[in-house]
């Protein structure tokens, strides 16, 4: 028996002799696995590589989000797709955090990337990996629970000029222009211009509330071995949807956004050790609204003259600048790499216009809703990680975060720490462990819109501990992963008073199996599911999973997948459970050329969002999405 | 039959593509193109192979290492591979030595470099130019005709 069992492995490996196209086509694999900037010791990664956006026809950022584990994703309002906190709508900005490359993508003013990097296309983007961890430690900027770092492609691995064009059949559609080239003089190159349609419809009451609008979006990267030097700049403009209207039909609305930003990072000594960054953050935001029932604009509300404050028309326009210098020193030995970093961070809002008018058709020049409009964090980092041993690795960080504000808000010291170890005792075997002491700041937005009686919020402070375990079997990876988060000071949207302080500690658990199953070298089957808790009433899903098929043979490209969120009953209303079932396909004319096709929500069973149709009157409910099918191209030439 | 279970159970684990925790650098990429080098390199020699990376890094060291013999110094060297944008006047020049670069344009400007490996289109990519190896008197096995081009 051993006899033939050798014969076997002996003529397995002659069947994988390395020849050159071999070793090619293993090359060209390990770089569509886009392994090469996952950091274990930051957090719990979930990982999607350059191949798997490829083959499952990941479009836009926003279709890789809402299936992620102990994640929601609906639409508020204004129509904008809104990620939340598993069990809640409620819009935590702060809690999730955006970078491209390594610049945070989010907005000066609310730290939401909803209204400007909201919905990215990924025609230019390599990879996406998602941490569960604080974010801050790592970038020094501001803090966040829950953290996608998305990576352009690398322009090295491209020199080519790519065209992606794409269209649905509710008329939405995505063109998009990539190139890259490698110079002569070691520096490189990704260029990237999309224009993008999206459609958002609902019938509500015999009327169409719509989100349609426009986003283009316009990304320059140019680096060496040394440098590296980004620009960026992203505009929408759409219509509101239900927006403040107390009676959820709008008359008249819009919103534009516009954002840009530019970041240069510098790497000095042989080994690089020494890393500065200076960026600079504009965002220029206006929301007009009309509706002849009346805004629920919270800051200009006085409960006592409700009459003669209920504006019937506001009109915005404001401008938001970040800036951001950050420099770090690491330090690196066989089995300790220590690394200590400060950052600088100048945030400044200016109200260019903010009128409303009242049902008398009374205009009043708001301006800005109160005196705090500048805030500087200074921020002071160290992070050690140290190998005990072949198979234990030890992380610890703190950080202290100086928040100088002006105005009526006060400074203040956020403290926060965590420490960890990574226990690998074999190959196939492996456990993960945190505990993160954070916080997270009040925004400028969440002072505007804070309740009457308490202006001055305090941060939000999380405590919460991670375990995870990790197990390979031959062609099988299993992956089991617990946290347990309690949040003191939980900055919490009354829509009736605006944001407020949570008086109690909330606590939620989630547990999450994750099992990925590599049916052939080109076919893989991935298993997802999740249970969680909260101590809160209910307003969103709290269990979920997906599964998904994936693979290739010859000049095809297929993959199905269902993403499944539980039902749930808020007051009076059942929500029922979401079954998003996609499946789609390519086909690769030339090695250049390829045709798309994939059809979306195909039971029409997707996620549904909560409306509260008066300030304390009956909810509505409404699709996030509808069944569609989508057709694209690409081509590299 | 014990034997085989075990046996089995262990190829299983030996063989297991997947990782749990990535906890040390990523490298596949790196020893793939080391592999690819040496390849090339052996290939277009006739002796036996002193490779020279300049500011060769302390992972692609290790890496290389596993499969050939580094040069400390580009004088000692056969074949020079230059995969950073270095000072061109720091690296040595001998008629003896082969010079290969990952720079698609440096190939074509630069008359010292016989040949490229680099990325287009997403895709690795080795190219020979035809006057170059006949210069060096390189005759390259039959797997490696499908790279050669006559460019001028």
């Amino acid at each position: 028996m051993i006899k033939i069992f050798l014969c076997f492995a002996l003529s397995a490996s002659f069947a994988f002799s390395e020849t050159i196209d071999y070793l090619l086509n293993e090359y060209e694999r390990a770089s569509d696995n886009s392994l090469q900037t996952v950091d274990e010791k930051i957090g719990h990664v979930i990982h999607y590589s350059q191949q798997e956006i490829r083959l499952m026809q990941y479009r836009t950022l926003n279709d890789i989000l809402r299936e992620l584990p102990v994640f929601n994703v609906n639409s508020n309002r204004f129509g904008l797709s809104t990620p939340s906190l598993v069990g809640t709508k409620t819009t935590t900005s702060g809690f999730f955090r955006f970078f491209i490359n390594d610049h945070e993508l989010s907005s000066g003013y609310d730290q939401s990337t909803l209204l400007s990097w909201g919905d990215l296309p990924l025609d230019f983007i390599d990879h996406v990996e998602i941490y569960y961890g604080e974010s801050s430690f790592s970038f020094g900027n501001e803090t966040g629970i829950y953290y996608i770092r998305i990576y352009t492609k690398e322009p090295e691995k491209e020199n080519a000029s790519e065209m992606n064009l794409g269209v649905n059949s509710k008329k939405a559609y995505s063109q998009s222009f990539t190139q890259s080239q490698t110079l002569e003089n070691g520096w490189k190159y990704l260029m990237f211009v999309n224009q993008s349609r999206t459609l958002k419809e609902s019938d509500y009451k015999n009327q169409t509330l719509n989100a349609n609008g426009i986003r283009r979006y316009l990304f320059a990267d140019a680096s060496n071995e040394t440098s590296r030097v980004t620009a960026a700049y992203t505009d929408f403009s759409s219509n509101n949807y239900a927006g403040l209207s107390i009676d959820a039909i709008p008359d008249d609305g819009r919103m534009r956004s516009k954002d840009f930003f530019v970041d240069v990072t510098q790497f000095f000594l042989d080994d690089r050790s020494i890393k500065t960054n200076l960026s600079f953050d504009a965002n220029k935001r206006d929301y007009y609204e009309e509706n002849a029932q009346g805004l629920w604009l919270v800051p200009v509300l006085d409960l006592t003259h409700l009459g003669l404050t209920i504006p019937v028309v506001f009109d915005e326009e404001l401008e938001v600048f970040k800036t951001n210098a950050f420099l770090s020193k690491t330090f690196a030995g066989d089995d300790n790499t220590f690394l200590t970093a400060i950052n600088v961070q100048h945030k400044s809002y200016d109200v260019n216009h903010r009128t409303t008018t009242n049902f008398l058709h009374q205009t009043t020049d708001v301006g800005a809703y109160n005196d705090f409009d500048t805030e500087t964090i200074g921020s002071l980092i160290v992070q050690d990680s140290y190998r005990l041993s072949d198979d234990v690795t030890l992380v610890a960080n703190a950080k202290s975060d100086r928040h100088r504000r002006n105005g009526f808000m006060e400074d203040s010291t956020d403290s926060l720490y965590r420490i960890g170890a990574i226990y690998t005792p074999t190959d196939y075997l492996g456990l993960k462990s945190f505990y993160t002491k954070t916080a997270i700041a009040p925004t400028f937005y969440t002072i505007d819109y804070a309740a009457f009686f308490d202006k001055e919020l305090q941060s939000q402070r999380y405590r919460f501990y991670t375990v995870e375990a990790a197990l390979t079997l031959g062609e099988s990876k299993v992956n089991v992963t617990y946290d347990h988060v309690a949040i003191d000071d939980f900055i919490y949207y009354d829509p009736t008073v605006g944001f407020l302080n949570v008086d109690h500690t909330i606590h939620t658990e989630g547990l999450i199996f994750d099992y990925e199953y590599a049916l052939s070298r080109n076919d893989k089957l991935h298993l997802n599911y999740y249970t969680s808790t909260l101590s809160e009433t209910i307003n969103n899903s709290t269990k979920g999973g997906y599964i998904k098929y994936m693979g290739s043979y010859q000049k095809w490209d297929y993959f199905t997948s269902l993403i499944y969120k539980n039902a749930y009953r808020y007051e009076t209303i059942r929500v029922p459970s979401s079954y998003n079932v996609s499946l789609g396909t390519t086909y690769h004319l030339t090695k250049d050329l390829s045709y798309s096709i994939k059809i979306n929500n195909i039971l029409d069973k997707s996620t549904r969002s909560l409306y509260q149709e008066n300030v304390s009157g009956t909810f509505m409910l409404e699709d996030d999405s509808d069944r569609s099918i989508f057709v694209s191209l690409q081509w590299i030439f | 039959m014990k034997h085989f279970i075990l046996i089995g159970l262990l190829t299983i684990f030996t063989y297991a593509e997947n990782y749990t925790f990535l906890v040390k650098p990523y490298q596949k990429e790196i020893e793939l193109e080391a592999k690819i080098i040496t390849e090339i390199a052996a290939s277009s020699l006739n002796e036996p192979l002193k490779l020279f990376i300049p500011e060769i890094s302390k992972l692609e060291k290790s890496v290389y290492a596993q499969y050939t013999t580094l040069s400390a110094t580009c004088e000692d060297a056969n074949f020079i591979f230059i995969n950073k944008n270095v000072d061109e006047k720091s690296i040595c020049r001998s008629k003896n030595t082969l010079y290969f670069t990952n720079n698609y344009r440096k190939l074509l400007s630069d008359e010292r470099y016989f040949g490229a490996f680099f990325w287009n289109k997403s895709r690795p990519n080795i190219v020979f130019i035809q006057r170059r190896l006949q210069a060096h008197r390189i005759h390259l096995p039959s797997s490696f005709e499908q790279f050669i081009e006559s460019i001028e």
